[in-house]
């Protein structure tokens, strides 16, 4: 295998493919997401109108699995842009940690954010 | 020259040069500038629960302003940027037209124009 490809995989397999499945999510659920409040919407964004959105359960699954994918993605582009200016070994297995206790925190929160408008 | 040390010659060259390098480039600023939004918009979404909705409203009334409009356009810019060309990421990884990835570049970049002036048209009034 040619450097540069191996260099592709050197944060692992199942991240790489998780960045993937998680880009597609994100690609659909984004979608959706920015027509409703930039296209539908604009100029009307309000507390209100987030509420009348959110208490439609398909779009409250939009944005939890817009949350949930978009949080993956993130963090683990950041984590992949800073292996490639670490050598990997000493204190990765602490920072890929660290990158997932930040998610699952983040997750909660902005769960918790959510959930008054989706329970009405 | 041996085999190996080709190979090894060839890595820059092949990676830093032309349309390919500057789409990686983009790519990986326009990932790190949207993964920082996203944590913003997370805290400033999280306002209408930790201050109440009449904080979220107030903070909304600010993104109303023409400049704040203009950059939440700059910011869809790099999202279609970041989602268009993470398309043709997944189609190299697939196999598809690597032999014309120049091509298959520049045709979604169009996608992502044309996608791109959706959104300012609509936006456009809410600037000026």
């Amino acid at each position: 295998m040619r450097p540069e490809a191996m260099a592709r995989h050197q944060g692992g397999m199942w991240p790489w493919l998780m960045q993937r499945v998680t880009a597609v999510l994100v690609f659909v659920t984004m979608a959706i997401h920015l027509t409703a409040t930039h296209i539908l919407n604009i100029g009307d964004l309000s507390y209100n109108n987030i509420a009348g959105r959110l208490a439609h359960g398909g779009m409250a699954v939009v944005d939890f699995t817009l949350l949930a994918a978009v949080l993956f993605h993130a963090l683990n582009g950041v984590r992949m842009v800073w292996l490639d200016y670490s050598l990997a070994g000493s204190g990765r297995r602490v920072v890929d940690v660290s990158f997932w206790i930040i998610g699952v925190a983040a997750f909660f929160y902005g769960a918790w954010a959510l959930w008054p408008w989706v329970t009405g | 020259m041996s085999l190996k040390d080709r190979e090894t010659a060839n890595v820059g060259a092949g990676l830093w040069k032309g349309t390919g390098m500057w789409a990686w480039i983009l790519f990986r600023i326009s990932g790190l500038v949207l993964a920082l939004y996203l944590f913003v918009h997370m805290w400033v979404i999280s306002q209408g629960r930790a201050s109440g909705a009449h904080r979220l409203n107030h903070i909304f009334n600010m993104f109303d302003k023409p400049l704040f409009v203009f950059l939440d356009l700059m910011l869809v810019a790099a999202v279609l940027y970041h989602a268009l060309n993470g398309v043709r990421i997944i189609l190299m990884d697939l196999g598809v037209g690597i032999r014309s990835h120049k091509t298959v570049f520049w045709v979604l970049m169009t996608v992502a124009a044309l996608i791109l002036a959706v959104f300012v048209t609509v936006a456009f009034p809410h600037i000026f």
